[in-house]
C-alpha cells in the first residue's frame, strides 16, 4: 500500500532513533541486533527444508484484511498438522516502529507484512531473509502473479525477499449526489481529462462542483474562494515525496517519473520542469479555492471529508474502498483522470510478507510466505472483498465479490487493463528522500518557495546516493 | 481589613460572602443575599468556564453513543447521531466483526478486561512502591545527618532536568537484557523506585516537621524504621496520597514506555490498547466512535479516584502551598 500519512514522519523518526541508537550501542546484544551493520551483496538465505511445525508469529496492519487471513491460517495449520500461525494485527500508525523495535530488540515477528517503501532497508540490513532458495527447493510457482509484482520484491542482489500478496492502484472516489445535483452523470466522470494550461475538463467539473458559502459554484461569477463550503476535490497534507494518493495521478499522466531507473533508480527527478508544472497545477487547484489551501489539511482524515461533504471528491487506494463505501453517503468510483500523456496513470503498488532474518522457526515461516502467496490463500482473501490479490484468478473472483456488495470497481482495475501503472520507486535511503522532500513541498504548496526549489532539493536528494 | 484567621472559618459559607472589608462596618451584620451586577458577572464567568472545560468531555461522550458510519455525515449534530451502544460494545468484545464494521469499526478486536487488568497492576503496583520509597529516600534527605547527603542531592535534582526521552534508550536496553520485554514486571521496573520530582516534593514537606517530636521519640528508644512509620508517614498523610494520586494518574496515562516494551495484548494497558480504534490503513479513517467509548472507560477510574480524593488533593496541595 502506500508509503506514507500524516504519521509517517513519526513513525520513520522514532523507528530510525530506537534503530540508531540500539546499533550505536548495541555492540553486546548478541542475537538479532548484532548483525544490523551490514552490506548488500551479503544477503542471509532462508534455509530451505527442514520440519515444518511450530508456531509462528505472523503481523499485519490492516484490520479489515484480518479476518481473511485468520482463515488462511486456519488453512495452513489443517494442511501442515502441528504447524499454528498466531496473527497479530497493529493499525499502521503504530506498525512500522513496532516492526523495527521488533528487529532491533530481537522480538520481532517470524513473517510479516511488508511495505515496498520499507523492505530496501530492510534488505541493506539483512533484517529480512532472501527467499529465492527456499522458494526453488519448495518449487513455488513464482509466474503467477500480476505482471510486474514479483519484480517489485527482487531486490538489487536479486534475491526475492517477499511474494506478492495483492496490489493496489488509486482512483478518484465521488460523491453521487453531489455529482447529480450538479448536473452530471456517472457517465461524465469517467474519461476527465487534465492538462497545464486550462486544467481541462478535469478542473471544470471540480469547478462546478466546488460551493462556496453563498451555494455559488466555482465556475460562476461571484465564488467566494476564501469561504468554501465544498470542495470540487480534496486534497491531503503533502507528507513524503511519493504523493501516492496526492499528485501522482498527474505527474504520472504528465509522463514524469520518479527515477532514472525503477526499481532501484539512483538519480531522482524532482527537478524535472514536468514536474514543477504538475506541481503548479496542482497547487493552483488550492488557489482557485477547488481544493484546501495546505494548512486546512494536516490533520485532516480525507474519508471523514468526504462523508461530511466537505469534499466532493478525492484520490484514494483500492485498499480504503470498504471503509471509504461505509462512511454513510452515496460515493462512487471512477477512474483518475487522463493527463497530457494521452493516458491516464495510477501508481501499482502492492505488498508482500517478508520474513525475518532473526526467526527461529524458518522453514515453517519460509512456508507461511508461501502460501499467503498462494491461490488457496488469495482465493479466500478475494471473497472478502477488501483489496485485490496478486494472482489475476483471485483478482478476478474479488472483483466478483465486490460486485455482490454493489461495489464497481473498474475504476480501479482499469490502469491494470489499460497497462496504465507506474511502479512506485522504489530506492535506497527512501526515510531520507521523504524527509527532504515533504518540507520542501509543503513550503511549496504553503507559498514559501517557488518551483525552482524543487531543482535544489533534487540535488540534496541526488547527493544521498553518491 | 482582617483576613479570616483559620483555614477552618474559611468553610463557613456565611463567611465566604461576607465582605472583607469590616473595619468600616463594625460587627458583621448578617448579609443579605442582594443582587448585584459583580455577582451576576462573576456566575456568568464561571458558567462560561465551565461549559468549556465541560463540553470536550460531553462531546466524548456524544460521539460515544453514534454510531460511526453515520458520524462524519453529521459533523455538526449536538445529540448522539443514530444513538447507539454499539462503540460500547465493540470496545468490550460484545459485537460481532460484521456488526463492528457496519458501525465504521474494524474487523479487529480487542480485550478491554486483559487490558484493564494490566493497567490496574501497573498502576497500584508503581504507585506503591514510587510512593513509598520516594517517601523514604525524602526521609533520608530530609532528617538523617550523613556525609554528602546534600551533595547527593543536588545530584538528584540535577536528574529532574532530564528528559525522560533519553533515558527511555538505556532502559529499553537493561529491560531487554533482563529478558523482560511484553512482561507487565518490564514496564513497571523503570517507575517503580522513585522519581525525582517525588522525593524532591515530600522532602520540602518533610523537612518542615517539628524536630520535638521526632527527638523525642529518639530518646524513647525508636529506630529511624519506626520513626519514619510511626511518625513522619502518619504526619504527613496529605502531600503522600497527593503524591500517590498524582502518580496513579501518571501511571495510568503513560504511553510511550509500553508502547517501547509490551507489544504482546497480554501486557498492555489501556492507552496502548486503545491503538486499535485509530486507523488502521493508511488514509483509513480512525474509529472515533470506539475510541470515545474506550477512552470514555479508560477514564471512569481516574475520575472515580477524583470523586473519591478530589477534595483531599486540593486540600494538600493548598495546605504544603502555605508551608
Amino acid at each position: 500500500m502506500k508509503r506514507s500519512r500524516r504519521s509517517f514522519a513519526a513513525i520513520v523518526a522514532g523507528g530510525a532513533a530506537v534503530a540508531l541508537a540500539l546499533t550505536a550501542c548495541g555492540g553486546g546484544s548478541s542475537d538479532t541486533a548484532g548483525s544490523t551493520v551490514a552490506s548488500v551483496g551479503g544477503a542471509q538465505t532462508a534455509a530451505a527444508g527442514g520440519d515444518v511445525n511450530g508456531t509462528i508469529e505472523y503481523w499485519l496492519w490492516d484490520s479489515l484484511q484480518l479476518p481473511a487471513y485468520q482463515e488462511c491460517a486456519d488453512a495452513f495449520a489443517k494442511k501442515y498438522p502441528g504447524a499454528k500461525v498466531n496473527i497479530t494485527q497493529y493499525g499502521w500508525d503504530d506498525y512500522w516502529a513496532k516492526v523495527n523495535n521488533g528487529f532491533t530488540s530481537g522480538t520481532g515477528p517470524d513473517v510479516f507484512t511488508d511495505h515496498l517503501s520499507k523492505y530496501p532497508e530492510f534488505v541493506n540490513k539483512q533484517y529480512i531473509l532472501n527467499l529465492t532458495d527456499a522458494l526453488k527447493a519448495d518449487g513455488a510457482d513464482k509466474d503467477i502473479y500480476q505482471k510486474g509484482l514479483l519484480s517489485l520484491w527482487t531486490a538489487q542482489d536479486g534475491g526475492i525477499y517477499g511474494l506478492p500478496k495483492d496490489f493496489d492502484t488509486i482512483a478518484m472516489f465521488y460523491n453521487e449526489d453531489m455529482l447529480k445535483a450538479a448536473g452530471y452523470t456517472d457517465a461524465d466522470v469517467q474519461n476527465l481529462t487534465w492538462n497545464a494550461t486550462d486544467g481541462g475538463t478535469f478542473e471544470k467539473f471540480i469547478a462546478h462542483m466546488t460551493i462556496d458559502n453563498n451555494g455559488v459554484r466555482g465556475d460562476e461569477p461571484g465564488f467566494d474562494k476564501a469561504n468554501v463550503k465544498t470542495y470540487g476535490f480534496g486534497q491531503e497534507n503533502l507528507t513524503d515525496g511519493v504523493g501516492q494518493t496526492q499528485w501522482s495521478p498527474f505527474t504520472g499522466s504528465n509522463g514524469w517519473d520518479y527515477t532514472n531507473v525503477n526499481p532501484w533508480g539512483t538519480q531522482f527527478n524532482y527537478g524535472d520542469d514536468k514536474f514543477a508544472e504538475t506541481m503548479a497545477f496542482y497547487k493552483s487547484l488550492s488557489d482557485k479555492g477547488y481544493s484546501p489551501t495546505i494548512d486546512k489539511t494536516v490533520g485532516v482524515d480525507t474519508g471523514t471529508q468526504l462523508a461530511a461533504g466537505t469534499f466532493a471528491t478525492v484520490f484514494e487506494g483500492s485498499w480504503n474502498t470498504s471503509s471509504y463505501l461505509s462512511k454513510g453517503v452515496n460515493l462512487k468510483i471512477a477512474p483518475t483522470p487522463v493527463g497530457p500523456s494521452g493516458k491516464r496513470a495510477s501508481m501499482f503498488n502492492g505488498l508482500a510478507d517478508s520474513v525475518n532474518a532473526a526467526s527461529k522457526n524458518q522453514p515453517t515461516a519460509v512456508k507461511w510466505v508461501e502460501f499467503t502467496g498462494s491461490q488457496e490463500c488469495q482465493d479466500l482473501v478475494a471473497a472478502q472483498a477488501v483489496v485485490f490479490p496478486a494472482i489475476p484468478e483471485s483478482t478476478t473472483k474479488a472483483e466478483d465479490a465486490f460486485k455482490a456488495k454493489g461495489i464497481d470497481m473498474s475504476g480501479f482495475t482499469v490502469q491494470v487493463k489499460d497497462g496504465t501503472t507506474f511502479l512506485t520507486p522504489i530506492t535506497d535511503h527512501a526515510a531520507d528522500v521523504t524527509a527532504l522532500m515533504a518540507p520542501a513541498l509543503q513550503a511549496y504548496m504553503g507559498g514559501q518557495a517557488d518551483a525552482s526549489s524543487f531543482k535544489d532539493v533534487n540535488d540534496q536528494v541526488n547527493a544521498l546516493f553518491k | 481589613m482582617t483576613i479570616p484567621p483559620t483555614t477552618d472559618t474559611v468553610r463557613d459559607p456565611d463567611l465566604l460572602d461576607r465582605p472583607l472589608d469590616t473595619d468600616a462596618a463594625g460587627p458583621v451584620a448578617p448579609e443579605k443575599k442582594s443582587f448585584s451586577l459583580g455577582r451576576l458577572l462573576a456566575w456568568v464567568v464561571t458558567g462560561l468556564i465551565m461549559l468549556v472545560t465541560l463540553f470536550p468531555f460531553y462531546w466524548m461522550v456524544r460521539t460515544a453513543f453514534s454510531n460511526g458510519s453515520t458520524l462524519a455525515a453529521n459533523p455538526g449534530s449536538l445529540l448522539p447521531v443514530n444513538f447507539t451502544w454499539g462503540a460500547f460494545q465493540r470496545v468490550l468484545g460484545l459485537s460481532s466483526i460484521e456488526d463492528a464494521r457496519a458501525q465504521g469499526g474494524s474487523g479487529a478486536s480487542i480485550d478491554f478486561w486483559l487490558a484493564l487488568r494490566n493497567s490496574v497492576i501497573i498502576s497500584l503496583v508503581i504507585t506503591v512502591g514510587q510512593t513509598l520509597f520516594s517517601a523514604m529516600a525524602a526521609y533520608a534527605f530530609s532528617r538523617l545527618v550523613w556525609p554528602g547527603r546534600d551533595l547527593v542531592f543536588g545530584l538528584f535534582l540535577a536528574a529532574l532536568m532530564v528528559p525522560p526521552i533519553f533515558t527511555s534508550l538505556p532502559n529499553f536496553l537493561l529491560i531487554k537484557n533482563l529478558g523482560l520485554i511484553n512482561t507487565l514486571p518490564g514496564i513497571i521496573l523503570p517507575f517503580l523506585f522513585m522519581t525525582p520530582f517525588a522525593v524532591f516534593f515530600l522532602r520540602q514537606f518533610f523537612l518542615g516537621l517539628s524536630r520535638e517530636v521526632e527527638e523525642a521519640a529518639k530518646i524513647d528508644g525508636a529506630s529511624n524504621v519506626r520513626i519514619f512509620f510511626k511518625l513522619i508517614v502518619p504526619m504527613s498523610s496529605a502531600p503522600i496520597t497527593t503524591l500517590a494520586i498524582l502518580t496513579f494518574i501518571a501511571s495510568w496515562n503513560e504511553y510511550l514506555w509500553p508502547l517501547l516494551v509490551a507489544r504482546d495484548a497480554s501486557a498492555q494497558p489501556l492507552t496502548l490498547a486503545l491503538g486499535i480504534f485509530r486507523s488502521q490503513t493508511p488514509g483509513g479513517s480512525p474509529d472515533w466512535a470506539g475510541l470515545m467509548a474506550m477512552t470514555l472507560l479508560a477514564a471512569l477510574p481516574i475520575i472515580l479516584l477524583f470523586v473519591a480524593f478530589g477534595r483531599r488533593v486540593v486540600n494538600s496541595i493548598q495546605f504544603s502551598g502555605i508551608k
